[in-house]
This record gives structure tokens, sequence and C-alpha cells, in this order.
């Protein structure tokens, strides 16, 4: 049994350690380690996180994510090591970015590493956005928007203290970004521990809707289906070959594909970095066609089409966008 | 696994993945495996080659453990997997091939 990480990201301010706290006073986030690091308003971060003090590591060099991810597979093999001496129980890990974080790069760390990849495995990954700055740092810092990307769950902070309309907006902002995420709304960090740790909600079989791209923003998504199973190996050919020529450009990949077996296959992709991709035995519900969804920047969703069009004769099946009527189910 | 750096990563690349996951969960036998995975990378070198004939490359499959990649010059590079099937086409190429560049969508079209 891999132990499960979620990993927190979101702008300096923008309440992610606020919503940990909230979370950590769960009963069942007892056993969790969880894995901050010193840049910023450390001492604040630290402090604030007292509660779990014993099981905090502290991270030394500044950015968890890029110089010092070797940091970041030290502390993990030291926690396996902790449980292993029977210290403590470790359940599970939070890792807490810093506000100007890739997440790609803690994923990575993860799949890659050779004894990482045994032994966690990447449960979930959480953005916060703050309703009252959200929309300027989204404009502001193209970082803002690949934390929305890589995120399986959205946690729009201080909407107490935001206008109604300018939360609505930025949920909207949110959901075009990224169609797949789980958006929660938390006024004075008043969220439920169950919520972000519900596994199944936050990779639900996703309704992707396909909003038209936001004027001011290059970044849009695009949702897939094909109209029969396609074949896993072309499709794993074609992917790879996008990513490895556009990785950059494409924030994130995430759906259910039918590659004509009982189950689908899960992918999720931040950039570069792919989960590693899961044969599931069945699908979990009664949809069974493909669905995928492209975050992508600077890419248009006719070029994903026609490219998958021009594969056809290899997947053995042809790509149709899915659009629905916009709507932002947490609204 | 980082696509990017797919030949110097000791895990499987992700699209070797399918049985690797059935045979260490036991729903498939390690003979079984081994014939599938060979199969499987049969298929994707002649997939993968198809497409790379559009840019004058060639593939191949060498032993179910490597691929073979091949210019028109004859300079070969020999690896590991797709992850590095990429990047041995564009170190040839001096750019990478582009799934959603326009002129070469023609060309898969036209077959």
């Amino acid at each position: 049994m891999k132990t499960p990480i979620i990993v927190v990201t979101g702008f300096l301010g923008s309440g992610k350690t606020t919503l940990l706290s909230k979370i950590l006073e769960d009963s069942a986030m007892r056993n969790t380690a969880v894995l901050v690091n010193e840049f910023g308003e450390v001492g604040l971060d630290h402090h604030l996180l007292r509660r779990v003090d014993e099981r905090t590591v502290l991270l030394g060099n500044g950015c968890v994510c890029c110089a010092t991810r070797g940091d970041l597979v030290e502390s993990l093999v030291d926690l396996l090591g902790v449980r292993e001496r029977g210290e403590a129980s470790v359940e599970r890990v939070v890792v807490e970015t810093t506000g100007l974080a890739d997440p790609a790069p803690i994923l990575f760390t993860i799949f890659s590493d050779p004894v990482l990849q045994h032994r966690f495995e990447v449960e979930s990954v959480v953005a916060t956005v703050d309703a009252v700055n959200g929309n300027l740092h989204l404009d502001a810092n193209p970082e803002a928007t690949k934390q929305i990307a890589a995120a399986d769950t959205v946690v729009a902070t201080k909407t107490d203290m935001a206008e109604a309309n300018g939360t609505r907006r930025l949920i909207s902002r949110i959901v075009r970004i990224n169609p797949s995420a789980r958006v929660i709304e938390a006024s004075f960090g008043d969220v439920e521990a169950g919520d972000i740790l519900d596994r199944d909600a936050a990779h639900a079989a996703p309704d992707f809707i396909s909003p038209e791209p936001h004027d001011a923003s290059e970044t849009r998504s695009v949702s897939v289906t094909f109209d029969g199973a396609v074949d896993w190996a072309a499709f794993g050919a074609w992917l790879s070959m996008l990513l490895h020529a556009r990785g950059e450009d494409i924030l994130r990949v995430k759906g259910l594909l039918d590659v004509g077996d009982d189950g689908p296959v899960v992918l999720d992709g931040v950039q570069h970095v792919i989960h590693p991709p899961r044969h599931l035995d069945e699908w979990p519900d009664d949809d069974t066609r493909t669905r995928i969804v492209f975050i992508a920047k600077g890419i248009g969703a006719d070029e994903i089409i026609s490219s998958l069009d021009a594969f056809a004769g290899l997947l053995g099946a042809k790509p149709h966008r899915i659009v629905h009527e916009a709507r932002a189910r947490a609204m | 696994m980082c696509i990017l750096c797919g030949e110097f990563v000791s895990s499987p690349h992700w699209t070797d993945r399918k049985f690797e996951d059935a045979v260490r969960a036991g729903r498939i036998s390690e003979g079984e495996y081994q014939m599938m995975r060979r199969r499987g990378r049969i298929r994707r070198a002649s997939l993968v080659g198809e497409v790379l004939s559009h840019y004058g490359l060639r593939l191949s499959d060498w032993s179910g453990s490597k691929y073979i990649l091949r210019d028109s010059k004859g300079r070969t590079e020999m690896v590991a997997d797709l992850g590095g099937v990429w990047m041995a086409a564009e170190r040839m190429l001096g750019y990478a091939p582009d799934p959603l560049d326009p002129k070469f969508i023609e060309k898969m079209e036209a077959g």
C-alpha cells in the first residue's frame, strides 16, 4: 500500500496555511506529516502549524520544487524511517509548496525517484485561490494559471471578504482554465477535511465542460471524446510525441480513455510529467466513453482535434470535441 | 516520469506500463507478461515508425529491449523507450517532431 501525498499549492497569502491548519484539526488527519518550506513567511507558517510541529519537517533550501527536489526525497525517505522505527505512524503526507512553485517538479520527484515511486503516490493536488486577489494573481502570474491547471481540487478562500460577483467571476474563470477541477468555496478558511480528502470526488469521472476561452487568457481547455475505443499504443505514441514537442504548453491532460478493455485507462499529466497511467478493471459509472481534457497555453482546440484526426487511422477511432453549456458546478 | 528524461529514468516509461502493472498485481503470469510486453513494443515500434517515416526516419524494435532509430544519412541511435525515441528524433532532425504541425498533419492524412 503506497502512502498518499496531498500537494497543496497556491499563491502567498492565498490561504494555504489557514486551509492546512483547518484540515489538520480533523481526526482523519491525525497521522499526517506536513512538509512545509522555509520561503517567504516561513516563521509564520511554521508557527501556525505548531499543532503538527513534531511531524513537520522543515525543508532548508527555500523552494521545495526545483532547487531542493533532493530535499523532498530526503524528507520523504526520512519519514519512511520514522515510520519503520515505530517513532510515529505516518498515514499521509501533505506537501505545501511555495507560492510561486510550479507543482510539476514535485510530482516528477515522487514518480521518478527509485525509492519514492514504490512507497508514495500523489493522492491529489489542491490549489488555493484567494477570492479577493485571485483575479489579479491570475492576470499577473503565469504560475497561478499553472497551479490551477495542475489541481484536482481548487479551494476559493476568503470568499467572506470578497464581493459575491467577484467570487462568481473568479470561479467561472477557474472552471474555464480547468474544467476537470472540483471547486470548493471556503469562507473564513472554513472547509471540511473530508471534502479535501474525498478522493473519489477529486477524481470523479469528469463531466468535462469546455467553455469558450476567456479573451484575456491564452490558456484554454478542450475536451475530447472518440467515436469508439482507441488503440492504447497509438494514443501513447501520439501523446508522448505531443508532450515531447509541446509539453511546456500543455499544462494538463486528464481523463478516462476507452481502450477497448473492461475498464478505462486513467490518464493524468501535468506538463512533461505523467502519472503512471492506471488501467482500471471497470468504469466508474455508466458512461463508458473516452473523456479527456487538455489544458493548453497558446494551442487551439482545432489544432488538437485535427492532429488526433490525422492519427485516426492508427488510433482506430475519430476524435470529437465535447462542448457543453458553460456552467460552474460550485455556483 | 519526465518524458524529457526518459532515458535516465530507471522506471518503465509510462507507455510501457500497461502490462507491468498487471504482472505486479498478479493478474497475468510472468510468461504472459513477457509475451504481451514484447508484442506491445513491436506494435509500438511499427506505429511510431509510420509516424517518423514522414520525417525520413526509420524505427525498429531490437530484441524487445531497445528501439533503433536511423536516418537517411545512416546515423543510428539506440534508445530504451518512446521518451528516448522522440529525443533521438529531435537530435537527428534538429527540431522536435510536433504532432500539431499542419505540414505533418497533411502528410499523415495523405498516408
